[in-house]
């Protein structure tokens, strides 16, 4: 792999940062200061021009678009809300979870079209599900909440939820159940558009090697 | 007072001096660059019908124009590009023209999407388009005069990169596949998804070789060795003329001696609907998004009546502008900015001074308040002035640079300095 071409690559913080880190020391990426906790949030991959870069998860696809960062990790469900005009490199994977719909279990709903006409979704992803639901003919209306979106229901603010689950747990302990499958999602390496013609060799040479690593796992 | 009163609206900007006249600089040396390749200008309204301005889709999107009733009723769209209004003109009133015409523009454009990562709703663009020839020189024409337009204003580390649409056309019309799948192929291409596109060609029934090729598509780019491979790889009839199509345009850059700032691309997918071969693009290495984009329209300017092949390009001023600024490229746009003092003290010769200056072309603003002299050194520096000068005698004066402070000279030595005269003089 080519180290030498400065390359800068936006890693997000949280629940996907850890296994980021592990399969990039597994492709040979030394990310040993990257799993030192401090609060620098440029980390520079010692012996090589590379770097990266500590992002919140919704961020890095505006790193990546501006060029700020060369390549970022993402999930899915953030890359289809942010609608950045990104190359989208690989499926990594990790962090596999649904994109799903739904509503209490005592309202006795299962199937969306069952929904009522005026019905308000509370979602921390305003664009995915208005495109959705509007795709399915409803027309309901779209709450954007920052966080916590299985309250909706519950404190009467919406009939249903758009949001991510992985195991199906907290959906279950309050009291909801899923009605409908939106997107599986997994976290992707993208890239900017210009980085991928001016250091193609770089990013090939990184996503090759990727690419093993990750059918080695599967194997 | 109100926010709409003291703001412009979403996607537009002021130009203050210091940018108008990089802007106009950029667009004179463009202005003076296509004059000496003999492409002449063109000025169209602002606004059109919007059936004329929608003809070839030239947003991507229709919903990406500004649209409006004029009173009389007909529905009216501001210029997503210049090439839709130039494919109009070419098909009315320059029909009987003889072709080939080359013709160019500088001129403000919009499309109506969300202001980021270096999109604008107002934005300007400097193009030229070559029409009335289906030669592969006249495409290799315009790509060389797209590589010298950003040498000409100072790019560095710039490449173009060249792909023909009839490639990967013809290779998703030789796979069998519907014109739905055909399409989501196509879009997985043109946004770069490479998940999706090994999504799709996983799950529809492709050809082992389609297969392979569509997945290779995105890493076909480098020099003639991709030409080689691609023409190898292809053994449909559309791909390998566009293949040759192609290498016969890179081999007159080559002839040339550009195939240094020319990468081919064969995965570069666009998307404007009115490209039917060769496209282009041009990016830096010090900027995440495209500085121009252009290629072979054939079938535009039909859509308005009248058959006739074209090719062409636009570039980015602002991005253009934003490029050099990150390469501190704006070095080699000349300041000739003379700021000259005595007026007070001696009207007439300050006066006949600053004239004897302005008829050679130097820019020179008087200093009409008397302000002590570190007083208007600071603001001369402040302002952007090259030169402060004092009038001693007609024939002589004090100069002042922030760089060597003061020393006295003959004006006409001094006036010498300009060389070759402003640019914009």
């Amino acid at each position: 792999m080519d180290k030498k071409t400065p390359l800068t690559i936006a890693v997000p913080k949280g629940r996907l940062q850890k296994p980021v880190m592990e399969l990039l020391e597994r492709a040979g990426v030394d990310c040993g200061e990257l799993r030192n906790p401090s609060r620098k949030l440029i980390i520079p991959v010692p012996g090589t021009g590379w770097r990266f870069l500590l992002a919140k998860p919704a961020d890095v696809p505006t790193y990546v678009e501006y060029g700020a960062a060369d390549l970022g990790v993402v999930g899915k469900d953030v890359l289809l809300e942010s609608r950045k005009d990104v190359a989208e490199l690989l499926d990594l994977g990790f962090g596999s979870c649904r994109l799903i719909v739904a509503v209490l279990k005592s309202s006795g709903i299962r199937d969306i079209q069952d929904l009522d006409f005026n019905s308000r979704v509370a979602t921390k992803f305003p664009r995915i599900t208005t495109e959705f639901f509007s795709r399915q003919g409803i027309q309901a209306e779209v709450v954007h909440l920052n966080g916590s979106v299985e309250l909706g229901p519950i404190v009467g603010l919406a009939d249903a939820i758009v949001d991510i689950t992985e195991t199906g747990t907290t959906l279950v302990e309050n009291g909801l159940v899923p009605i409908a499958d939106i997107a599986r999602v997994t976290s992707r390496l993208i890239a900017n558009r210009v980085s991928c013609k001016v250091k193609y060799h770089t990013i090939e040479g990184l996503v090759r090697r990727l690419r093993e690593v990750l059918a080695e796992s599967v194997g | 007072m109100a926010y709409t009163m003291m703001q412009t609206p979403r996607g537009t900007k002021d130009f203050l001096p210091r940018d108008a006249e990089r802007k106009r600089w950029i667009e004179e040396t463009l202005r003076s660059l296509f004059w000496r390749w003999g492409y002449r200008e063109i000025i169209t309204p602002t606004m059109e019908f919007y059936d004329a301005v929608s003809a070839g889709d030239a947003a991507g999107l229709a919903g990406n124009l500004y649209r409006f009733f004029e009173r009389e009723g007909d529905i009216l769209a501001l210029r997503p590009d210049m090439t839709t209004p130039i494919a109009r003109v070419v098909a009315t009133r320059l029909q009987g023209a003889a072709k080939p015409l080359r013709l160019c523009y500088h001129a403000n454009v919009f499309r109506y999407a969300d202001p980021q990562a270096g999109r604008r709703r107002e934005f300007y663009q400097s193009g030229v388009e070559l029409v009335g020839s289906s030669s592969h020189l006249a495409d290799a024409e315009v790509i060389a005069l797209a590589v010298e337009s950003l040498k000409a204003v100072g790019l560095k580390n710039f490449r173009v990169d060249i792909g023909h649409v009839d490639y990967y056309e013809g290779i998703l019309q030789n796979s069998g596949l519907s014109q739905d799948k055909r399409r989501s192929l196509r879009m997985a291409l043109l946004k770069k998804d490479y998940v999706a596109l090994e999504e799709l060609t996983g799950d529809f029934s492709l050809s082992q070789e389609d297969r392979e090729l569509l997945l290779r598509l995105p890493h076909l780019r480098g020099g003639r060795e991709i030409l080689v491979e691609a023409v190898e790889r292809a053994a449909n009839p559309t791909s390998q003329r566009a293949i040759s199509n192609l290498t016969a345009i890179y081999d007159a850059l080559e002839a040339y001696q550009l195939t240094d700032w020319i990468q081919v691309d064969l995965g570069m997918i666009k998307d404007i609907e009115y490209y039917t071969g060769m496209v282009l693009e041009a990016y830096t290495a010090d900027m995440g998004f495209t500085i121009g984009t252009g290629g072979r329209y054939d079938h535009l300017i039909h859509q308005f009546g009248y058959g006739c092949p074209a090719t062409g390009f636009a570039l980015g001023i602002e991005r253009i502008m934003l490029a050099l600024s990150r390469q501190d490229g704006w070095t080699s746009m000349p300041n000739f900015r003379v700021l000259c003092l005595g007026l007070a003290e001696g009207p007439k010769l300050a006066w006949q001074t600053a004239e004897k200056l302005r008829a050679k072309g130097f820019p020179v603003e008087l200093a009409v308040d008397s302000f002590a002299e570190d007083e208007i050194l600071e603001y001369a520096v402040a302002q952007g002035f090259r030169w402060v000068i004092q009038p001693l005698t007609p024939e002589r004066i004090r100069v002042w640079t922030e760089a060597d402070g003061w020393r006295e000279q003959e004006l006409g030595e001094f006036a010498a300095a300009l060389g070759g005269g402003v640019p914009n003089g």
